[in-house]
């Protein structure tokens, strides 16, 4: 066997997650996944974006065995996910979105009969279950039947029922969706202390979460994965380019410092909004040395730098900005066929 | 010396997770309107239509004959819960899919686990029921009419409307797990059933029809059986219910939830 070869099958083996040429064609013809090849590493935490009908849920059924694949395959921990690959199942901890509840049961029943599905004998399942519950605060409502929680009781719930089985991977599908301010906060920070020691995938609408909690992103568009890789990478991807500095002196002489830079052939804009400063650089333009003259412009003139950040690193810009890229992409495409036709 | 750390290797239970999906499913079935107003109206007719018959006795004195009774008693309850039990089984799977399905599905159980949790856990509902409701009728037919059953014919009566009941759940319980739709479901088990039942009329005379069950449920309780007869189509009922399980087992183990 070849040495490459020898650490590729090591480094698969070590894979949480690896999609290969994935594909997901549901019955009504509609594309849900297509060609998704992904692959997850322990200790990410994976913040799957898109806009609705993306495909991320369809995505996590796959990884699940929920579905099966149209085309490609799913590996879970080295091994191939199917419908019946229930000891696979057994180490991943799931919430879907907006989770059903069987009726009339309460939470201890509800999540005695989940450690039963993992097939937890007695006498693991009940310390466990004891300390979930007191974990996710519902001791006082462990005798309430479970239509009559909140949303943010039956998401601490389904929390406490991916977490029964001491999963290596968790997969949450929108954890923080429909829930308050603080519900989403306590979310957020359970998350932080979870990615300590699991792998996490989190499908997500709120970017800011994601922002938060996430090391890693992949972003689905029509079904397809139009970004995969570290969060720091996605931000970094766009608008190097574009900074704002925000300065101090005399209006006059800011007036006079940025009218020397916009002589700067550096810079593609150059705009002054009272004492905030938006530069653009001008294409293949390095950063250092137009940032360098500007400086020493101010300095020159006298200008106190407050502060200079670099516009559109948040992941909201990013993500915002990559979809964009993907939607022109697709009509230059459709554009392109039909003057072809 | 540092301490050794050795890993504790879990032990998984290997049916544990389809004996929590059958008792579940046993407690939701037995909980559910459609299951309760059948039991109350097998109870209200079954007793009803005894005690009418007692009124004919005491009233005008004709004499009441209990395995007349009983078979006509029988008979109509087949027809009536026939439809009854497609409405109790085809929802079984059907109606859970989608995250109700999810949060069972997606836990350590296999899909073969999970159908034969459900369909184990429909037919002890149904079959269970009858038995128990049709033997407290037997045994009050005793008290209230003119008593000419026999132990043996009763139970013969007995299992052979439960090996009806056992095959109408089975295979209502595997429309459920290869159909998106209840209500699709359940017209083709109904038109499966009604339509099956009156082609099965076709087959020569030697075959146990369900009709010709029903018909013969007059002699069957008295105790005027053949035995053989009876475990032929006990025979007949258990692998129709297996090889319609079947299907569903492998078409649900291949489908999407």
């Amino acid at each position: 066997m070849k040495a490459g070869e020898a650490s590729r099958m090591a480094q698969d083996a070590t894979l949480v997650v690896e999609t290969t040429r994935l594909t997901k064609i549901y019955q009504n013809r509609n594309i849900a996944i297509n060609d998704v090849t992904l692959a997850i590493e322990p200790g990410h935490v994976l913040g799957l974006l898109g806009p609705n009908g993306a495909g991320k849920t369809t995505l996590l059924r796959l990884i699940l065995g929920l579905h099966r694949p149209t085309a490609g395959q799913v590996k879970v921990f080295g091994q191939r996910m199917t419908p019946n690959a229930a000891e696979l199942r057994r180490r991943i901890g799931y919430i879907p979105t907006n989770p059903q509840f069987p009726r009339g049961m309460t939470p201890i029943a509800y999540l005695d009969y989940m450690a039963r599905l993992f097939g937890l004998p007695r006498d693991i399942r009940k310390p466990r279950l004891a300390s979930l519950i007191r974990a996710v605060d519902l001791l006082n409502a462990s005798g309430e039947p479970i239509e009559r929680f909140s949303h943010g009781m039956t998401a601490r719930l389904a929390v406490a029922a991916s977490l029964i089985n001491e999963p290596d991977l968790l997969i949450w599908d929108e954890p923080t969706h429909n829930l308050d301010i603080e519900a989403r906060r306590s979310m957020l920070e359970l998350i932080k202390s979870l990615a300590a020691e699991k792998t996490l995938i989190l499908s997500s609408h709120n970017l800011n979460d994601v922002d938060e909690v996430c090391n890693h992103t992949a972003v689905l568009h029509h079904g397809q994965l139009i970004f995969h890789g570290s969060l720091s990478e996605l931000k970094g991807r766009i608008r190097k380019n574009h900074y704002e500095l925000d300065l101090e002196g005399d209006q006059k002489t800011i007036t006079k410092a940025v009218q020397i830079i916009k002589n700067m052939n550096e810079f593609s804009k150059v705009q002054l909004k009272q004492r905030r400063l938006e530069l653009l650089l001008a294409p293949d333009v390095s950063n250092c040395t137009a940032l360098a003259n500007v400086f020493v412009t101010l300095a020159d003139n006298k200008v106190h730098l407050v502060s200079i950040r670099s516009v559109g690193q948040q992941t909201e810009q990013a993500y915002l900005d990559l979809v964009e890229t993907e939607e022109s992409r697709g009509f230059t495409r459709l554009y392109t066929t039909n003057e072809a036709a | 010396m540092d301490a050794v750390t050795i890993p504790i290797r879990l032990r998984y239970k290997r049916w544990l997770p389809y004996l929590a999906v059958l008792q579940t499913d046993l407690r939701q079935t037995t909980r559910s309107w459609v299951y309760r107003l059948w039991v109350l109206t097998m109870f209200l007719v079954g007793f009803g239509y005894l005690l009418y018959r007692l009124g004919v006795h005491r009233e005008a004195g004709l004499v009441q004959e209990a395995n007349i009774v009983m078979s006509d008693l029988l008979r109509w309850l087949v027809l009536g819960s026939a439809a009854v039990i497609a409405a109790i089984t085809v929802g079984s799977i059907s109606s859970e899919r989608g995250t109700l399905a999810d949060s069972v599905l997606s836990r350590g159980i296999s899909r073969y686990q999970y159908f034969l949790a459900k369909w184990h856990a429909r037919a002890i509902a149904v079959v269970g029921t009858f038995l128990v409701l049709g033997a407290v009728m037997l045994v009050a037919s005793h008290f209230l009419l003119h008593e000419n059953l026999s132990i043996s014919g009763s139970l013969a009566a007995l299992l052979q409307v439960s090996a009806l009941f056992f095959f109408v759940a089975s295979a209502g319980v595997t429309l459920s797990a290869i159909s998106n739709d209840s209500r699709v479901a359940m017209t083709l088990l109904w038109l499966a059933l009604y339509g099956g039942g009156a082609l099965l009329e076709l087959l020569p005379n030697q075959y146990p029809t369900p009709d010709r069950i029903l018909r013969q449920l007059q002699a069957t309780l008295r105790g005027e059986f053949d035995p053989s007869l009876l475990f032929d189509l006990l025979g007949y009922s258990v692998v129709a219910s297996a090889a319609v399980s079947l299907i569903g087992l492998l078409g649900f183990a291949r489908r999407d939830v």
